[in-house]
């Protein structure tokens, strides 16, 4: 005998944020039957991740971890996601919300086949958010070769140009469509799970770490962007004031983390990526030595250790503990000094290297954009504090709190049983 | 880092550094951005972040006999910068204090003057001082403190006569108790400066910071000529970013203080050698170089305030702080109102505001030794030392 016992599957989730978390938490809900949507305000889905090179410690490329997610989302027909989408207003209150939800336009519909002729026909240049400005794309873009939706997008500063209409001209498939206006549509959902992430802390707010003055002194997540075979440099590693090849590279880690005077708490992922982007560059030059100034190193758990002790093996990594407080820049060959004390030697430290990468942080994007609800609780730096007796709204992934991707995904799944938990009680 | 090294943690020691200002200190995490961030720090042995760690586990002896602590100029920058909330400038602040004290002996006397609920008691040791020993020369028929003053006629046209302070507390009176008590004080500073130099001096060999082994007498006067002119000009405090605006005030009040000092020592020699009695005239170039001195006192102090209530967030202000302000201050506007009130022929009032005048030189100058001012001495031959050990 057998008894059904699924859930009735009543009621929708409203997921917002197509990053890692928000795709986690939208493919579990929807795996056991709820119907989700979800809203991203980026003209593609995966979020910060879809930026990376690599993933640590395995260092394989999340492109790979992505498509799959993809492709679940595209089987899955309880998902529906908007992208260039943005939440409104909410009101009603847990498991009953309406949700208005604003659509802005793309100017490209269905009918794209990702040929390209629309950007070659496009003169305008815009910068590339996508690489964090560090090239610039044309007006008529696709964000990034594994975007999703595979689709390209017009940007609104082309709009009203010459170059629109020569877009509209190029396209064979009558893709470009230049009358799309943003439209509001309001959804009916029982919980809505706030996956909204994270942002790059601003490096030029720190303002003794040069970055913004200084050419040769990139963050991070820069970095991810120049070792990605997509990036700006096709995955070359180059130093900006110049293009050059850099010999030596330093890593300044707690940059803008762990200090009052901008983000309070530990980004969690600084270390790691900084040991995963020693690699970026012992990979590419072997001669190349690599600085990391640290306060404390953080590997939690077993094989992030490992990790971090396998890196410290290699004889060109030196570990310096001591906050780089000052930077200098070479006049001629735009060369930086970065000083620090060493704790343990008890002595100040001036190196001199060919590119400076701030560790910078995260900063939650509630902090920068509150999402426009009332009842959602929040730390003093701009995290979601989850009520789970309230219930309704959560928070997941990097929205909650500072998180690696295991993590963001562990939480997102908890987050996806929440919700649905907040709709089977009704 | 192989040599074994036992912490002896002195709570008590770290309790005290609270009381003087330095609560700050177990917030830092050895991040070791103060060292960087300071403009004086130098790149050999840097402080204050060895200083914070060393405060955090109670190393008293490594700390008070340090010179470093007295290279720092409290800019401040490290504090701005700190990313913790540490305050580094006021522990290395309260770790002086706390250093000023020991050096100064006399634990009680320095007590007196850390303690707000002790100030009736600072404030009574001059007022019965000068009256008892008045009324004891009064038993032997010495009239040095007198209550009903004459006046003064300097020539048979001055009719109505004027106003002289000597005429209510005599310069022998005044001279009687501060001669004494300015050996005394000088005493009480070679007695410290003699464990200072030496404690500076080894804890200098021990942390490799000098290659001097002993001290050359000769050689450390001409360095302490050399670093006169660095303190004089205030260099170092300009060097400072965050509060490069308390150079200002601190000029000021240092100046007026060596005006004084010369007045001081002029009218001295012109009462005792050529027998001039004051007051003197008012456009006396002696009496000039009092009245700009004065002013800019009573100025300086003025500033001194405003700055530090400016900056009560970054800037701990203790007790110690507003003793040594609310003297000189009060040291001005005394010894100013003292003056004007007299040239205003206010006699009660202007008798009473000169004893209390006297009251404030004689606070200043009997807690020189123990109180936050005793800086000018430390600082100096911390510098000088400096100087000649070649610091690096």
């Amino acid at each position: 005998m057998t008894e059904n016992r699924a859930t009735p599957a009543s009621g929708s989730i409203m997921v917002v944020g197509g990053g890692i978390s928000g795709l986690t938490t939208a493919l579990e809900a929807a795996e056991v039957g709820y119907e989700v949507f979800v809203v991203e305000k980026n003209p593609y889905l995966g979020g910060r991740v879809a930026q990376l090179n690599q993933y640590f410690p395995k260092l394989c490329p999340p492109t790979c971890g992505l498509e799959i997610n993809f492709r679940r989302i595209k089987d899955n027909p309880k998902i529906k996601y908007f992208t260039l989408a943005e939440v409104e207003n909410v009101s009603g209150g847990p498991g009953a919300y309406e949700v208005t939800v604003r659509l802005n336009p793309r100017y490209v519909n269905e009918n794209c086949t990702c040929c390209g002729d629309c950007a070659d026909a496009c003169q305008a240049e815009i910068p590339n958010e996508f690489n964090f400005g560090m090239d610039r794309s044309k007006g008529a873009y696709l964000p990034f070769e594994m975007a999703f939706p595979s689709r390209y997008v017009l940007s609104p500063q082309i709009i009203g140009t010459e170059d629109a209409k020569r877009c509209q001209e190029a396209c064979k498939y009558a893709a470009v469509d230049l009358e799309m206006t943003s439209k509001t549509l309001t959804l009916s959902v029982g919980a809505i799970v706030w996956a909204t992430g994270w942002e790059p802390y601003d490096a030029a707010k720190i303002d003794n770490l040069g970055y913004g003055r200084y050419a040769n002194i990139i963050t991070n997540m820069m970095l991810e962007r120049l070792a990605s075979p997509n990036g700006p440099t096709k995955g070359k590693i180059l130093r900006p004031s110049d293009d050059a090849e850099p010999k030596s590279v330093a890593f300044v880690q707690c940059a803008g983390s762990r200090d009052e005077n901008h983000l309070p708490y530990c980004s969690y992922i600084c270390c790691m990526a900084s040991l995963k982007h020693a690699t970026y560059i012992r990979e590419r030059y072997p001669d190349a030595k690599i600085f990391i100034f640290y306060i404390d190193l953080r590997a939690p758990g077993y094989r992030y250790e490992k990790f971090y002790k396998k890196i410290k093996e290699d004889k060109n990594v030196f570990f310096i503990k001591g906050k780089v407080a000052e930077v200098q820049q070479a006049a001629d060959n735009h060369q930086i000094t970065v000083v620090a004390e060493n704790a343990v030697t008890g002595e100040k430290i001036r190196q001199t290297v060919d590119l400076v990468v701030l560790a910078t942080g995260m900063q939650p994007t509630a902090a920068i954009n509150r999402p426009p609800v009332s009842d959602l609780c929040y730390t003093e730096d701009g995290f979601i504090v989850n009520d789970f007796e309230k219930g309704g709204m959560f928070g997941a992934g990097c929205a909650n709190k500072p998180a690696d991707v295991v993590s963001s995904n562990q939480n997102a799944t908890g987050m996806a049983l929440k919700a649905i938990q907040t709709l089977v009680k009704r | 880092m192989a040599d074994k090294y036992l912490v002896e943690p002195d709570v008590g020691f770290i309790k005290e550094l609270g009381v003087l200002g330095g609560d700050s200190l177990k917030k830092c995490f050895q991040c070791a951005t103060c060292s960087v961030v300071c403009p004086i720090s130098p790149d050999t042995k840097p402080f204050p972040r060895k200083e914070m760690i060393a405060a955090s586990w109670g190393l008293k002896d490594k700390l008070i006999g340090n010179g470093d602590i007295w290279l720092c100029h409290n800019c401040g920058d490290c504090s701005t910068k700190c990313p913790r909330g540490a305050k580094p400038g006021d522990v290395l602040s309260a770790i002086r204090m706390y250093a000023i004290g020991h050096y100064g002996g006399f634990p009680k006397l320095g007590a007196l003057i850390n303690d707000p609920k002790k100030l009736p008691v600072v404030a009574a040791i001059p007022a019965v001082l000068f009256l008892v020993i008045g009324m004891i020369l009064k038993m032997f028929g010495i009239d040095w403190l007198n209550f009903s003053p004459e006046r003064v006629y300097t020539s048979a046209a001055d009719v109505e006569g004027h106003i002289a302070h000597a005429q209510f507390f005599s310069t022998w009176l005044v001279d009687l108790i501060f001669v004494p008590l300015s050996i005394w004080v000088v005493a009480v500073f070679a007695l410290g400066l003699k464990r200072f130099v030496a404690d500076i001096h080894a804890n200098a060999l021990a942390e490799k910071k000098t290659d001097k082994q002993n001290i050359d007498p000769k050689e450390f006067v001409q360095a302490l000529i050399r670093v006169i002119p660095t303190i004089l000009k205030h260099k170092k405090f300009s060097e400072c970013t965050e509060n490069d605006e308390r150079a200002t005030p601190h000029m000021m009040v240092f100046f007026s203080f060596i005006g004084l000092a010369i007045v001081t020592g002029i009218f001295f020699v012109v009462l005792y050698v050529f027998g001039i009695h004051g007051p003197y005239s008012q456009i006396n170039p002696v009496k000039i170089l009092a009245n700009v001195s004065g002013i800019a006192l009573i100025l300086g102090g003025l500033l001194m305030i405003k700055n530090r209530l400016d900056k009560k967030e970054e800037q701990q202000t203790t007790y110690k702080d507003w003793f040594l302000i609310g003297l000189v201050l009060g040291l001005g506007v005394t010894g100013m109102l003292a003056q004007l009130t007299r040239l205003a022929d206010a006699a009660f009032l202007t008798y009473l505001i000169y004893y209390i005048h006297l009251m404030f030189v004689f606070v200043l100058f009997m807690f020189l030794p123990f109180s936050k001012l005793a800086h000018l001495v430390y600082r100096t031959v911390a510098m000088a030392y400096n100087e000649y050990a070649g610091r690096k």
